[in-house]
């Protein structure tokens, strides 16, 4: 059994008379790639905002590690491990891909108004280092040729590849990527899966929204079908998929 | 030669001016409208400082500084929890409240009637009495100012302010502490306008609160636009250019009657074509939206 990292409780989140997460329990373990599927509007990507802390639940808790983090504003969470990979990217387009990257690496001394003018030899230094591993990362993710140009003047896959670094390069633990396959082609998809499995080899908790059902085969451990707010389903990528009411709300067979 | 000296007296105090304010509108993508606000209560608290409690210079600009930089992170707070548009509004409604503070606390500040007779500043006992010297004086701290504001924004700080106003959204779920990295940007843009406001005091000799009013922010802001935020050429170029464009245009020969309403004219003229050509400026990364 894999370690659970994240745990959430009697999840719900209401905008107005819609029920966007209804009474949602699951867990997720470290190690594993979970996928969370299910039609438009089921309520996955407002899940991910309750676990990230972009949203408040209206009812229920959310422990990451053991400690209670719903409430918290997105940036401690962020902090503590959370990472996340938005459907629009948003990558910071005037910045450069290696200044993307530079940028993602969390405790910088240089951050500091102060230590940034007063101690700037060992700014500096640390910049020396931060630039190393920047590039590492970048030579990762394949875009290391890519380092000077200007975030917003990359592709849509290439963007997404670029987010994908600055969150290994923001050490995160758990990765919630929203659908990180669409609109990618076919060539970059099989990198960025291979890049997500890797992921999980090295013990990082993977959660991956997708609604390419290929890709949930090829690299889920684990998978929970949503509907309406609600888990309708969860089990092997092969069991759900082959379960009768996900095939009936779905998959369209 | 002493209308050069002058010319650049002015450029020094609204290239501090503008690098400041570069660094809350520019990198951070705030744009403020209470620059003007912070460049009075410098120019008032090292004014008052000087002439009521005796003080030099010196001592005065630096108590100046924090007083402004306290003032500013009472503002910060409230600005802050609004987004785009309306933390706009919020600075704005802050420039009118401190205007109207410096205007109607008239025991304190004499109101209109402005504060005449300020003393010159002296460095190591020599008077800045002549424009030369008064160029110099003001170089020198311009320079450290500009040397200052360019290693915070030629430094990791300056880059996550960047990617901040790039999508603060983005900047947060890396695990930035967004309102305590906006409030560190507004509040050290603030401490630095209060250089100049010192500068001007000194020089002038003569302080009233219509030299900080709003149009005055929106002068800057107008540098910024004109110039290019976001990079540190930019406001440099900026200043030095709406300096000397009211100069340049004596030498038009347009009559009297109509120079100062032309010279608004041609700002606004300026500021519409670029807008529509080179949003971001002359030697900007970003255009305002």
């Amino acid at each position: 059994m894999n370690e659970i990292t994240i745990e959430c409780h009697n999840l719900t989140k209401t905008f107005g008379g819609l029920r966007a997460v209804d009474d949602v329990s699951v867990t997720f373990e470290a190690g594993k790639v979970t996928a969370l599927i299910g039609p438009n509007g089921a309520g996955k990507t407002t899940l991910f905002h309750l676990i990230s802390g972009a949203l408040r639940p209206d009812n229920g808790r959310i422990f990451y590690r053991g400690r209670r983090i719903d409430g918290l504003p997105p940036w401690r969470v962020a902090q503590m491990g959370i990472g996340r990979l938005f459907q629009d990217v948003r990558v910071f387009g005037k910045l450069s891909a290696l200044d993307n990257v530079r940028v993602a690496f969390r405790k910088q001394i240089g951050e500091n108004p102060l230590w940034s003018v007063i101690r700037r030899p060992l700014v500096n230094r640390e910049e020396q280092t931060l630039t190393q591993e920047a590039r590492r990362w970048l030579t990762f993710v394949g875009l290391i040729e890519l380092e000077n140009a200007l975030a917003e003047d990359l592709s849509y896959g290439q963007q997404k590849l670029l987010a994908i670094a600055r969150l290994l390069a923001a050490g995160a633990d758990v990765f919630l990527l929203d659908e990180p396959t669409a609109g990618v082609n076919p060539e970059m998809v099989r990198s960025l899966l291979a890049l997500i499995r890797r992921l999980a080899e090295e013990g990082k908790t993977v959660v991956v929204i997708e609604h390419n059902m290929n890709v949930v085969m090829e690299i889920a451990d684990w998978c929970f079908f949503m509907d309406e707010g609600q888990i309708v389903a969860f089990g092997l990528p092969d069991e759900v998929l082959g379960d009768r009411t996900v095939k009936a709300a779905y998959l369209g067979i | 030669m002493n209308y050069l000296w002058h010319i650049l007296v002015m450029i020094n105090i609204y290239i501090i001016l503008a690098l400041s304010l570069n660094l809350v509108a520019g990198y951070t993508g705030l744009l403020s409208l209470c620059h003007a606000a912070f460049y009075g209560i410098g120019a008032y608290a090292t004014t008052l400082l000087m002439m009521k409690a005796g003080w030099g210079f010196f001592p005065s600009l630096f108590i100046a500084i924090l007083l402004t930089a306290a003032l500013s992170l009472i503002i910060a707070v409230p600005s802050l929890r609004f987004k785009g548009d309306y933390f706009v509004l919020a600075t704005l409604g802050f420039q009118i409240i401190i205007f109207v503070i410096l205007y109607n606390w008239v025991s304190l500040t004499r109101g209109p009637y402005g504060i005449p007779g300020i003393p010159i500043p002296k460095v190591c006992g020599i008077e800045m009495s002549t424009v030369f010297r008064y160029f110099l004086f003001s170089g020198v701290i311009a320079s450290i100012c500009g040397l200052l504001l360019w290693m915070l924004k030629a430094s990791p700080f300056g880059r996550v302010l960047k990617a901040i106003r790039e999508d603060e959204i983005a900047a947060a779920a890396l695990g930035k502490n967004v309102p305590l990295l906006k409030m560190a940007a507004f509040t050290i843009a603030a401490a630095f306008a209060a250089v100049p406001g010192a500068l001007f005091a000194g020089y002038m000799r003569y302080i009233d609160p219509t030299s900080f009013t709003l149009m005055e922010s929106v002068f800057v802001i107008s540098i910024l636009i004109i110039g290019g935020a976001g990079s540190f050429i930019g406001p440099i170029v900026g200043a030095a250019f709406m300096v000397i464009l009211p100069e340049a245009l004596r030498f038009l020969h347009i009559p009297d009657a109509i120079a100062a309403n032309m010279r608004q004219i041609i700002y606004g003229l300026l500021l519409i074509i670029l807008m529509r050509y080179r949003p971001q400026g002359l030697f900007g990364e970003y255009g305002f939206e």
